[in-house]
């Protein structure tokens, strides 16, 4: 009876696939299109892409913005996995607590955010562009917070920490060697979900004056314009494949979560 | 050791109490910290100054002023877009994510997943090049449109006014809905529609009296969820409109930059308490729904 059921329902399923499709590839292809011409000869070519590659910024932001999305992914990681670790193991009663805190960035709108930004960090910090990893921890908080929990959730944490722990494993041992790889699921879409969103932020870094890659093709839209399509053009692609690539590379269960 | 932290219960004799409080709130003090300073710290910041005048005195008058034009009209336009954003893409949204969930193989699934972050997190200059390449004066689908008869630009129609945004702002916001409305569709169980079956329920009793009560409320937390991301949105806008359109993200960000200059050096901060007061009547309830919800989609 369920297998008549699927079948029945298929076209619904392919005609679902063919509207969001053409609501998300046809910009997607028109701005393409646009990047591909080339105005003096007429005709179409990579000519964008090689100037955009060839310019000396863009390798320039698109590393700077790697490593802030590198840095941001660590600082989430080694502050996440830990204390939540410890969360799920203690029935400590800054629980509810911590987890309250850690859905509060999703009330706050960036752009509020970042007039806070602006007006409250001592100098020191504001003269550094490592003050973005932390402001992209905090909006990742939310997402990251709950993937790893879900990730804790459905194993038997305590079981297996008692196990590493007698075993002779140290805290440090235990949490890199036997928590992380068991909650591999989880990491990886933490991983992915932070890089991604450090690597597109745009309100809070342009509202604090500092430059990335989002925030380098706002500015080469001024004299550049097919250029600048060619670049966003990348800015979409890449953090697609690096999403895939984390994707493709973890077991499908773990990234489920669920019991 | 190990038990130790483990229960880490809090013995009553002091010096044993103390040490377990230290315990109990040492592995936390990273994120608190973290969290504190930059967080907590600049909106605790934000919320202080939005009530200080320019000579450092407390006074309402910052908020007076966001309720006067221009700032008025402002959240009128930033609500609106929100509302009929979430609006438009929340059911197309809620049925792409069913059709995926219930129909999809798993690797059709995961690759929408993938695509969908990515669509969600879209916005800004690229979202706007892709737009003005499609539905811009010279854009194929306009092109495509007028072939078929419908001019969308004899009106006023354009891409950085009301009607222009909204239809952008379904860019990110349709993938939003098919993210957080998913995990309301996998925990639908199959043996609960079984079981509506085995009892004589027709397929129409079982979404009238199960389905859809069920996921109803994962449907209004999805709804406020978009509302709360429209409202917002900075980027797409920003790239979008010439000052053609008030809304209360550029103006706050019009107002950070100095690009506009008002008499009331804190406005820009008022006007970010509000939008954090408006965005919270949205994001609150979404938190408490998902809650509870997360009750039985555990499982």
């Amino acid at each position: 009876m369920a297998k008549g059921i699927k079948i029945r329902f298929r076209p619904a399923l392919a005609a679902t696939l063919l509207i969001l499709g053409f609501f998300v590839f046809v910009p997607m292809i028109s701005a393409f299109e646009y990047s591909i011409r080339t105005p003096l000869t007429g005709g179409y070519g990579w000519t964008h892409y090689i100037w955009a590659v060839r310019e000396e910024d863009f390798f320039h932001y698109i590393l700077r913005s790697m490593w802030l999305a590198g840095v941001t992914v660590l600082i989430t990681l080694f502050v996440l996995v830990p204390t939540l670790t410890w969360l799920h193991l203690s029935n400590s009663k800054v629980r509810g607590l911590i987890d309250g805190l850690s859905l509060l960035p999703l009330v706050i709108p960036v752009v509020a955010f970042a007039v806070g930004a602006q007006i409250s960090f001592p100098e020191f910090v504001q003269n550094t562009v490592l003050e973005l990893p932390f402001l992209y921890f905090v909006l990742a908080l939310p997402y990251a917070f709950r993937s790893l929990d879900i990730g804790l959730n459905s194993i038997p944490l305590k079981t297996i920490t008692e196990a590493a722990r007698s075993a002779g494993a140290n805290w440090l041992r235990t949490i890199t060697t036997v928590i992380v790889p068991v909650i591999r699921g989880s990491v990886m879409a933490t991983i992915a979900l932070t890089f991604a969103l450090s690597l597109g932020e745009y309100t809070l870094t342009v509202l604090l004056h500092w430059d990335t890659f989002p925030t380098w093709v706002t500015y080469v839209a001024q004299d550049n314009i097919l250029g600048a399509i060619a670049i966003s053009m990348m800015s979409l692609i890449i953090p697609f494949l690096i999403l895939t690539v984390i994707t493709l590379f973890v077991p499908e269960r773990s990234t489920q979560g669920r019991k | 050791m190990t038990s130790q932290v483990i229960e880490g219960g809090a013995p009553s004799r002091g010096r044993a109490s103390l040490v377990s409080f230290i315990r109990n709130i040492l592995p936390a003090v990273p994120l608190l910290l973290i969290v504190g300073f930059f967080f907590l710290f600049p909106i605790g910041r934000l919320i202080y100054v939005s009530f200080m005048s320019n000579e450092n005195t407390f006074t309402l008058d910052n908020f007076k002023t966001t309720l006067q034009e221009p700032y008025r009209t402002g959240f009128i336009n930033s609500i609106k877009i929100g509302i009929f954003s979430a609006a438009i893409a929340a059911f197309p949204g809620a049925l792409a994510a069913y059709f995926i969930e219930t129909r999809g193989s798993s690797k059709l699934r995961r690759t929408i997943a993938v695509m969908s972050g990515v669509l969600a997190n879209t916005g800004g200059v690229p979202l706007a090049f892709m737009f003005y390449a499609a539905l811009g004066i010279q854009g194929y689908l306009t092109k495509a449109l007028k072939y078929l008869g419908w001019d969308l630009y004899s009106g006023t129609f354009s891409l950085g006014s009301f009607i222009g945004l909204l239809i952008v702002y379904l860019y990110f916001q349709l993938p939003l809905m098919i993210i957080v409305f998913s995990p309301a569709i996998v925990s639908l169980r199959r043996e609960w529609s079984e079981a509506a079956r085995n009892l004589g329920a027709s397929q129409f009793n079982y979404w009238v009296r199960i389905g859809i009560p069920l996921l109803f409320p994962s449907f209004i937390a999805s709804f406020l969820l978009l509302f709360a991301s429209g409202f917002s949105a900075y980027a797409t806008a920003n790239a979008l409109t010439v000052g053609n359109l008030p809304l209360t993200p550029l103006q706050i960000g019009g107002l950070l930059d100095g690009n506009v200059s008002a008499a009331q050096l804190n406005l820009g901060k008022a006007l970010g308490v509000v939008m954090i007061v408006i965005s919270a009547c949205a994001v609150i309830p979404y938190l408490a729904i998902q809650r509870r919800s997360a009750r039985w989609q555990k499982g």
